[in-house]
């Protein structure tokens, strides 16, 4: 049976990564983040990002302040600690979206092909031939301060729902790809092709044989395009597309930057090293993870 | 043998890329051009000089055109002197009809809309045609109400027909503005206006032709051609850097000999009588980040600028002065009071803020100015009383102005009568800023901090200075930031701010209306003696403050840089396009950029 298949793959592929320290270390930092973000999620301890202390500010390192307080007078540590929360849910969200529009639409492509299949692959190849960051600022441009009126639900896209949207929207053309090739191949194998000769509805045969054959490269892409949504929403932040109000790592870079001139260098300092350490840790995690769940795809990159 | 000519070609290709190429870019400079290097902080909205209203595009559109009358560049007090016109103007007696004589000989630069190309005669015409324009309702512009709404016989009327007319006739008469000849401009008012003559020296007075206008129709904006020193290479929409080039039509015209005592030392006079504009070509760019336009001043990649906040301290020491570092550069300092205010606006027409008196005055109490001015300006700035800043006559050094205070008690007081007025709390509000460079943002933050200490909730909308003026136009705000630059010596340009007729796109941003202050701002402009017209600025400002359309933050203190290179460089509050009096020593400049490598 295919998902026996499949729960075995996964039990392998732990066995396979626990024995690598590396790998180990990495997953535990991943976990430190993850920690981190629900902590600042539940606010305990932190400061109110809406109260300035004058007095205090661009302070440099001290007991109370570890890394100092910004022009705001706000605590540099806390704000880095809070950007954890805003760069995982942004990745999260947008790998999430990504997942989701890339699997349907890549599946689909590869299990109907004819029209169904040249437009999908017309629309990514499209998406895919301008540049990303191009199209981010773009997508990201468009969707700011967007009022929508869903089923009489009124929402506006403010900073940071118009960065998930954009990563979304923008991020799953790689994912679509990889499926549908995977799903041309599946297509006509012979577990398939025994299931239509016995009469499987099409969309038993999609979500009870094909995706959880193809699941493994969802989960790949998942965590190795999860590093690149955390930079793009530093990039966007920074390019005064993203996040306005509360911290983030990179309005930390967009305002230590200028405040570097004063040598006041802890806030780009720690947001630069609270990005190297998860990027390096999701890297060889991903990595890992790859090898572990599909050691076909070994140095392919995605 | 083959394989030689590769390598001959590609070394070719490098001499070029590395040795020919950087001497062509700056062979400009080699070649004993002048150039002139600035920047801008901002982007500019437009080049059309009738719907000209931010000093960011004046400061580039006013090299390009010209007014009748300008301010003279050393003298001070300031005075008004003629450029287009050949002489001041005759006023009758009654002080209603104005006669203006124009220089003759004064020829449009050179452009394809002119027939074979060559520009034509400045007519008394161009007047009468560049002011209709300025009336006319579809070109919205931001100056006719406070230029000359009310006051010219029969243009108030003309403006009338332009509303749902998309093809004005522009030879359509105007009793009150007429050519009387070729050279001949005549006014003709309904009542006295005494501030007519600084009007006439400000941009947005100031002659387009015909033949232009309607060639580029839409994109006038980055088409200007005028009478004046420079001429735009090129355009300027969507580039970070763009060049003026001497006008070479420009008649000759030559450096003040006369200035105020002091001058003479300083230098202000060496040029005196000599042929201007000395500079040959200048240079603009458009930095909106503070660092990198710091970092290119002290490369001297441009010749003066102003001190962003975080480099203060290092440019200027706690005496301020400027630091030895600077001065060993060769740069020195200009420090003086700016005719500025500065504010934040309430929009008098959004039905939360502007029905809530006691919500305004709360939001200006909860503001601590004092904090703002040092943590932003490194304290370049005055706490402000009322609209009339302190360099100007009128302004009351003894006067309180309750609502300037930072006071969180009476500040929740407040809060308290206002959230009865509204009938529950008040609800979040959104403040729009002209820019999106790190310290904008960081001041959109200041203002959230500081609303949130009295329980308001603010949202802030960074956006780019053309489309934040844009947006006030069309009174889409419902709180802005802004600061405005008086455009002559006289309180009356603060208080027109306030006047109902000049509510947007006019230059009244908070569309404020109040009868009281209308009775009394007319009244005050028909008198022509400034004593006079005080007490009733006095009152006007009283009214203002107790209304409280403005969270006043401050009044500037302007900290300029300049190299040693730029001569006859003296800051001149009002007068437009300067640059033709300024020179450059390129010698020096080329010395002193060998020096600091």
């Amino acid at each position: 049976m295919p998902s026996q298949r499949s729960a075995n793959q996964w039990v392998e592929a732990w066995r396979r990564m626990r024995r690598q320290r590396l790998t180990m270390f990495c997953l535990a930092i991943i976990v430190l983040y993850i920690g981190l973000a629900i902590w600042a999620f539940t606010g305990v301890g932190f400061p109110d990002w809406d109260k300035g202390d004058y007095t205090r500010n661009n302070e440099g390192c001290s007991l109370q302040h570890w890394l100092g307080t910004d022009i705001q007078g706000q605590d540099i540590l806390f704000q880095t600690i809070y950007g954890t929360r805003v760069a995982l849910t942004v990745a999260t969200v947008a790998a999430l979206l990504a997942a989701v529009i890339g699997t349907v639409l890549g599946t689909v492509a590869g299990f109907f092909g004819g029209i169904i299949d040249e437009l999908i692959t017309w629309l990514y190849s499209t998406l895919a031939s301008i540049p990303g960051i191009l199209l981010l600022m773009a997508f990201a441009f468009v969707l700011k301060d967007k009022q929508f009126d869903l089923f009489g639900w009124h929402f506006r896209l403010t900073g940071i729902n118009a960065v998930y949207l954009a990563l979304g929207l923008t991020g799953w053309v790689g994912l679509c790809r990889l499926i549908r090739g995977e799903v041309i191949k599946h297509r006509d194998r012979d577990y398939i092709v025994a299931a239509r000769a016995i009469g499987v509805s099409n969309s038993r045969i999609l979500f009870r044989y094909l995706i959880p054959n193809v699941f493994h490269l969802v989960i790949i892409t998942f965590s190795l395009s999860f590093v690149g949504y955390i930079h793009a929403e530093v990039i966007l932040t920074y390019l005064g597309l993203g996040v306005v109000d509360v911290p983030s790592w990179g309005k930390m870079i967009r305002d230590g930057g200028q405040e570097l001139a004063k040598g006041h260098w802890q806030q780009l300092t720690a947001a630069a090293v609270a990005i190297f350490i998860i990027s390096y840790a999701l890297h060889i995690f991903g990595d890992a993870l790859r090898d572990a769940l599909d050691p076909k795809l070994r140095g392919e990159g995605i | 043998m083959k394989l030689w000519i590769g390598i001959g070609v590609l070394a070719a290709l490098f001499a070029a890329a590395f040795i020919i190429i950087p001497m062509l870019s700056s062979s400009g400079d080699d070649a004993g051009e002048m150039v002139r290097h600035i920047a801008l902080g901002s982007k500019i909205r437009g080049l059309d000089p009738q719907d000209i209203g931010d000093t960011t595009s004046s400061s580039v559109g006013s090299q390009i055109f010209e007014t009748l009358y300008t301010y003279a560049y050393l003298k001070r007090p300031y005075e008004v002197i003629p450029l287009l016109a050949d002489d001041m103007p005759t006023i009758s007696d009654d002080q209603m009809t104005w006669t203006i004589p124009i220089r003759k000989g004064i020829r449009f630069a050179d452009d394809p809309a002119f027939r074979e190309g060559r520009g034509r005669e400045l007519l008394a015409q161009d007047f009468v045609y560049s002011w209709k324009r300025m009336a006319d309702l579809n070109n919205r512009s931001t100056n006719y109400s406070a230029v000359f709404a009310g006051y010219v016989v029969g243009l108030d009327e003309f403006r009338d027909y332009t509303a749902n007319n998309n093809h004005v006739d522009y030879d359509r008469e105007v009793e009150g503005l007429k050519a009387l000849d070729s050279h001949t401009l005549q006014i003709k008012l309904t009542k006295p206006h005494n501030f007519l003559l600084y009007w006439l020296a400000h941009l947005p007075t100031a002659a387009v032709a015909r033949e232009v206008v309607e060639r580029y129709d839409s994109e006038i904006a980055n088409h200007p051609v005028g009478t004046g020193p420079y001429i735009l290479v090129g355009g300027y929409a969507g580039k970070s850097s763009f060049s003026m080039i001497r006008n070479p039509n420009f008649r000759g015209e030559h450096y003040p000999t006369e200035g105020e005592p002091g001058d003479k030392e300083a230098g202000f006079l060496d040029d005196a009588g000599k042929r201007i504009p000395f500079i040959d070509r200048v240079e603009w760019s458009i930095i909106e980040e503070d660092q990198p336009y710091w970092l290119n001043f002290l490369k001297g990649n441009i010749d003066s600028a102003g001190i962003p906040k975080d480099n203060f301290s290092q440019a200027i020491t706690v005496d301020r002065e400027l630091s030895p570092d600077l001065a060993r550069k060769g740069i020195s300092l200009n420090k003086f009071k700016d005719p500025s205010v500065y504010y934040y606006g309430f929009n008098m027409d959004d039905p939360v803020i502007g029905t809530n008196k006691p919500l305004r005055q709360a939001m200006s109490l909860a503001f601590n100015r004092q904090v703002y001015i040092d943590t932003f300006l490194n304290g370049r700035g005055e706490l402000p009383k009322g609209p009339i800043p302190s360099m100007f006559p009128g302004y009351r050094t003894d006067k309180v102005n309750p609502y300037v205070a930072f006071d969180l008690d009476l500040a929740k007081a407040k809060l308290a009568e206002a959230e009865k007025i509204q009938g529950g709390p008040i609800p979040p509000m959104r403040l729009a800023l002209g820019g999106t460079d790190t310290t904008v943002t960081q001041m959109g933050k200041f203002f959230r901090i500081q609303m949130k200490q009295i329980g308001l909730d603010v949202e802030v909308d960074y956006m780019t200075w053309p489309r934040f003026q844009e947006a006030q136009k069309t009174r889409s705000h419902q709180l802005f930031g802004l600061g405005w630059v008086a455009d002559y010596p006289d309180a009356e340009s603060f208080l027109l701010l306030f006047y109902s007729k000049n509510r947007s796109p006019g230059p009244n941003g908070t569309n404020y209306s109040n009868p009281e202050f209308d009775r009394l701002y007319e009244q005050a402009k028909g008198l022509p003696s400034l004593n006079d017209r005080i007490p009733l600025y006095q009152k006007m400002e009283d009214i203002v403050i107790e209304d409280c359309p403005w969270l006043i933050t401050h009044y500037r203190l302007a900290f300029i840089l300049h190299y040693d290179w730029l001569k006859n460089y003296k800051p001149n509050d009002f007068a437009n396009g300067t640059l033709k009096y300024q020179r450059v020593d390129m010698a020096l400049r080329k010395r002193r950029l060998k020096e600091s490598e």
